[in-house]
């Protein structure tokens, strides 16, 4: 059956908005109309699909530690605090600031330190409802303590379809889990595709993520993932965005447990008329927690991009350190990119550093590619095909790098003998 | 020399922000022949070879670049890059998001004869790595981005290597290597010549590069002014003597020029222009033509 065309507003939202006239807060999602839903989905998990494991039975057993180490602490007393509770009701106290709605929800976050209620994605409720009906069900992949495992996860959509994954990743403490999400479609009509996942990374545990987005032209696609770190928990991840008409990367991740850490490696290219959204929200809860975020892209033509990075260092999270860059090569005129680095802090003992390299390919830079022989326009396109051969180089499997070279043989000629 | 040079620069005179850098140059360079270019610092040798590369920082006042019988002083770098020049530079630069393998496969395509796929021509670039002996994870980097000095240059000769174009100007090439990189240089200068029977101008300060390499004119420049050409007899005396004596000839035939200014004035342009810029100089020469005086004439006042 055929469904409605379908907008959705306000996905991958700043936590902390700006103006609301750069438009950049947020971005807004156009499901096509008359697509047909078919749940396109595969899973090589072996053993790791798994149907006794839960991401709500993790978080609540993380719930249950984190509410047992509280009991006894002392109620925190900061006036802010006072200010959001409303316990100073009669106004006694004078130094009780006005806090703004964000400023009220995020002290209300901190003292019910509620992790079930604090979880997010980086795209959003309602993308996250909208990829869960797609998919029809989750599927729970999960580690045992102590083991080392593997999975893949292809998502594919076809002409006038909709498809959609919806995946939990649950890593036992001290387990290593890494996971290959591949989005790919070669639709040349009208597609939508999509992926929501949920992981819990475990006490001590490693979880690497890999995702591909590898869509032609037509085809809009959606990546959507929330993370809970526990203590000691290692989580990288690697996005890479090389096609799609319109593609949200989006990414949350609750750095609860002290000393937990997350590294976040993002590559991307857009050519012709593409737009890329992406969205990463990183907020530190435990002490000593560690993220790093990079992205690296290439855009060219009149495509337009928006990278909205969120760094947020919680009242509590002592010796954290956040730090976000990103580099961008705008190798045509034409482009429009946005990036907006935002550290938000509410700790004295933490460090949030972030910065951004954007630039036109410089005069010297030209002139030393011709003076190889390359005209301004084959030096413009040695930036997308090295990227392109970038991503084949380091695709997790020949499944992903055929994609790859696909996508590459539409716009470099001969790119699969090249890198043959 | 052969009848008909390789490289012909006659009159060169050239420009960047109105300013002349490089005035009147004369320079001849031959097939198969090797040239070096020396000179105090802040002569214009780089600036010599940007603008015969066809650097867009400078403008060409006077003069013409001939190349393999072509008149090349308006051609694009790239162009001339095909055309079979090549410029090694001194200070090569960085390009983040661009692996030098795939730079360098993109500078040999559509090349004629230099056409290679990909197995081929990761086998010839490997072989070549090897004789430079540079680790072939570079080719898998960045190209130059978290490279030594060293490992810079061996990209250059690596480049010179793979081009085989028919005249390579090396800019320094050996500046600021140890003993081991200089000698991988001067086996890739070695090998050039060797695969390629190209030309070479060797822009340097260090004679020790060019002990293994047979030498057939000596260019000396001071003040943006070639000042003395000669034999290869001339490096060890270079070696021995310095630039003092030819930064004082320099000296003397500018004072001796400027003295003789006047009769140059024959032609109000020229005179007016010495401190002008090219647009100016345009200007001017529009406004004496309104007022009937005489234009590009440098041996008569005579307006009839």
């Amino acid at each position: 059956m055929k469904m409605p065309g379908m907008t959705i507003r306000h996905a991958s939202a700043m936590p902390a908005p700006t103006w609301s006239w750069l438009k950049m807060n947020d971005v807004t999602v156009q499901i096509p109309d008359g697509l047909e839903r078919n749940c396109q989905v595969e899973i090589e998990a072996g053993d790791t699909l798994d149907n006794t494991t839960s991401f709500e039975g993790s978080v609540a057993a993380l719930q249950e530690r984190i509410d047992a180490e509280r009991e006894g602490v002392q109620a925190d007393g900061r006036a802010m605090v006072t200010a959001a509770t409303g316990s100073d009701r009669g106004a006694e106290e004078l130094d009780t600031p006005a806090l703004s709605t964000y400023e009220r929800r995020a002290v209300l976050s901190e003292v019910s330190s509620d992790i079930a209620a604090d979880f997010e994605t980086g795209v959003g409720a309602d993308m996250r409802a909208y990829l869960n009906f797609l998919a029809g069900g989750t599927a729970v992949l999960a580690t045992e303590e102590g083991e080392e495992a593997t999975a893949t996860v292809r998502v594919t959509t076809r002409e006038g379809e909709a498809s959609g994954a919806s995946i939990d990743i649950v890593a036992a403490p001290n387990s290593t889990f890494s996971v290959v999400l591949s989005l790919d479609s070669a639709s040349d009509k009208p597609a939508f595709m999509g992926s929501t996942m949920r992981v819990f990374a475990g006490a001590a545990s490693h979880v690497d993520i890999t995702v591909y987005l590898t869509a032609s032209d037509a085809v809009a696609g959606v990546e959507d993932s929330g993370f809970v770190l526990d203590e000691g928990a290692r989580v990288s991840v690697r996005h890479v965005v090389l096609g799609g008409a319109f593609t949200a990367t989006g990414l949350a991740a609750d750095l609860r447990g002290d000393r937990s850490r997350i590294d976040v490696d993002t590559s991307y290219l857009a050519a012709g008329a593409q737009r890329r959204d992406f969205n990463y929200v990183i907020r530190h809860r435990g002490r000593k927690t560690v993220s790093n975020m990079n992205a690296n892209g290439v855009l060219t033509g009149t495509s337009k991009k928006c990278l909205r990075g969120t760094i947020d260092l919680i009242h509590g999270a002592k010796g954290a350190e956040g730090n976000e860059r990103e580099t961008v090569l705008l190798a045509s005129k034409g482009v429009d990119n946005k990036t907006v680095p935002n550290i938000l802090c509410d700790e004295d003992d933490v460090a949030g550093n972030h910065g951004a390299t954007i630039g036109h390919v410089r005069p010297e830079q030209l002139f030393y590619a011709a003076c190889r022989g390359l005209s301004q326009e084959q030096a413009e396109a040695l930036f997308l095909s090295a990227k392109l051969e970038d991503a084949a180089l380091r695709a997790p499997n020949d499944e992903v790098r055929a994609n790859v070279v696909r996508l590459g043989n539409q716009i470099i000629p001969h790119f699969e003998e090249e890198i043959a | 020399m052969s009848a008909t040079p390789l490289l012909n620069i006659a009159g060169l005179t050239a420009s960047v922000d109105d300013k002349t850098i490089l005035q009147g140059i004369d320079l001849t360079v031959g097939a198969g022949e090797t040239h070096v270019l020396m000179g105090p610092n802040g002569a214009g040798k780089s600036t010599m070879g940007h603008v015969i590369m066809g650097d867009p920082v400078y403008t060409v006042n006077e003069g013409a670049i001939t190349f393999d019988g072509a008149d090349i002083t308006d051609l694009s770098p790239d162009k001339r890059s095909r055309a079979g020049l090549f410029l090694s530079f001194q200070a090569p630069v960085e390009i983040p998001g661009v692996p030098l393998s795939s730079f360098l496969r993109a500078t040999v395509a559509d090349r004629p004869g230099l056409e290679m796929k990909g197995k081929e021509f990761r086998r010839r670039v490997k072989e070549l790595a090897a004789e430079l002996d540079m680790d072939t994870a570079y080719l898998n980097r960045e190209l130059g981005v978290g490279f030594s000095g060293g490992e810079k240059k061996k990209v250059e000769m690596l480049q010179l290597l793979l081009l085989q174009p028919k005249l390579a100007i090396l800019d320094e090439t050996d500046s600021g290597l140890d003993v081991d990189a200089l000698g991988v240089v001067s086996r890739g200068m070695d090998a050039y010549r060797k695969s390629t029977d190209g030309s070479l101008v060797i822009i340097t300060h260090n004679t020790r590069i060019l002990e293994h390499l047979d030498v057939d004119r000596v260019h000396v420049m001071v003040n943006g002014r070639i000042v003395r050409e000669d034999a290869a007899s001339l490096i060890p005396w270079i070696d021995a003597n310095g630039f003092d004596s030819f930064e004082r000839e320099a000296a003397a035939q500018l004072t001796a020029e400027q003295n003789a200014e006047p009769a140059a004035a024959a032609d109000p342009v020229r005179a007016a222009s010495m401190n002008l810029g090219a647009g100016m100089v345009q200007s001017l020469r529009a406004t004496l033509d309104a007022n009937g005086a005489t234009c590009g004439s440098s041996n008569t006042g005579n307006a009839q």
